[in-house]
């Protein structure tokens, strides 16, 4: 361990533990989902990254989403999203999430991702390989640092606005917001 | 065998085109009419598996062509050497406006799913299907989305592309 890290850890604990524990949520969206099986297992080792998937979006606060976006798997995607604790953060992977991809006049999938969640990083490709992941991961942990993944933060902030987008793609939404004006 | 097979269909059915473009595969040109008898026909020599029902839309044409692809389930080896892995290939159109025909499931039970996907995608009626609901769309689409004059480009920028983004949202509101 480096020793002169130790005072700049303990000005920002918390950081550190959010930047050095990412728990993500195995959620199968799009073809990318492939790429995920070698990079957390022996040949790719996420673990050295502290990077560790878990069984259910209430334990996560890493969001992968791996690939094009049908409007079916946006309410699932939202779902999900919303039930992960503070701070989360969300990586979108391949150009699909960025502008469709080659997907852009498909009838039944989103051209882009951030209208309707917040997106703190992409990782471009078709599809990024595993050490693109690890590079994007790193760069997140900059980002966190610089306290610029503030992902969650937008979406408490522009909640309304996030909800108005929603509603427009996917009619009525049979949850309750998560945000009233209450709890804000 | 799939030569005797062809000149028994041609005896046995009139107004059918048969084509042979490999060993394994014949193509059955037949009217609408008829398809129903030969599906039948078809089963009972032993091409009991219904394995795909497509569908192709010939819009210069003015017709939707329903394509129905069966094989066979072995039941024994004698059999077997028979009729190892030859596809039949039924087509036959329908007319575009009346986009209607009758289900095949009282022959193929398993074309239930296959009827209700075409009957989504394309529009086309089937006659007798106990549930044509939506299978996999959850949004409603003036012209079913796979038919040719469904533009999806502008589809597309109609739907999707007249979400704002947050920033656009925000500034309107102000």
């Amino acid at each position: 361990m480096d020793r002169n890290k130790i005072s700049k850890w303990l000005k920002n604990p918390g950081k550190m533990a959010n930047k050095y524990s990412f728990h993500v949520v195995y959620f199968c969206t799009g073809c990318g989902i492939i790429e995920i099986p070698p990079s957390i297992t022996t040949r790719w080792d996420a673990e050295r990254f502290g990077i560790i998937p878990v069984a259910t979006p209430r334990q996560a606060n890493l969001f992968l989403i791996t690939g094009y976006v049908s409007t079916k798997t946006l309410a699932a995607i939202i779902r999900t999203y919303e039930q992960m604790p503070e701070p989360k953060y969300t990586v979108a992977f391949g150009s699909c999430p960025i502008n469709g991809g080659m997907y852009y006049d498909s009838y039944n999938t989103i051209t882009s991702l951030d209208k309707y969640i917040p997106v703190d990083g992409y990782i471009a490709g078709c599809m990024p390989r595993p050490e693109a992941i690890f590079i994007g991961v790193t760069h997140l942990w900059k980002l966190i640092d610089m306290d610029k993944a503030d992902g969650y933060k937008r979406y408490r902030e522009d909640y309304v606005h996030y909800r108005a987008n929603q509603e427009q793609i996917l009619g009525e939404l049979d949850w309750p917001p998560l945000f009233s004006k209450e709890n804000l | 065998m799939i030569n005797k097979l062809k000149q028994k269909l041609l005896s046995d059915f009139n107004d059918i085109q048969v084509n042979i473009p490999e060993d394994n595969r014949m193509i059955v040109n037949t009217k609408k009419e008829s398809l129903l008898s030969l599906l039948s026909y078809l089963k009972n020599m032993g091409f009991n598996h219904f394995a795909m029902l497509s569908c192709v839309d010939w819009i210069d044409e003015n017709e939707f062509e329903l394509i129905y692809i069966l094989s066979a389930y072995p039941e024994n080896d004698e059999q077997y050497q028979d009729i190892e892995k030859k596809n039949i290939i039924l087509k036959t159109r329908i007319s575009r406006e009346k986009a209607k025909f009758i289900t095949i499931i009282d022959i193929f039970e398993n074309a239930e799913p296959y009827e209700r996907e075409i009957h989504e995608m394309f529009g086309i009626h089937f006659e007798g299907h106990p549930r044509l609901t939506p299978l996999m769309l959850e949004r409603d689409y003036k012209i079913p989305p796979f038919r040719k004059d469904f533009d999806t480009n502008k589809y597309v920028e109609n739907t999707f592309g007249k979400v704002p983004s947050i920033k656009e949202r925000k500034e309107g509101k102000k």
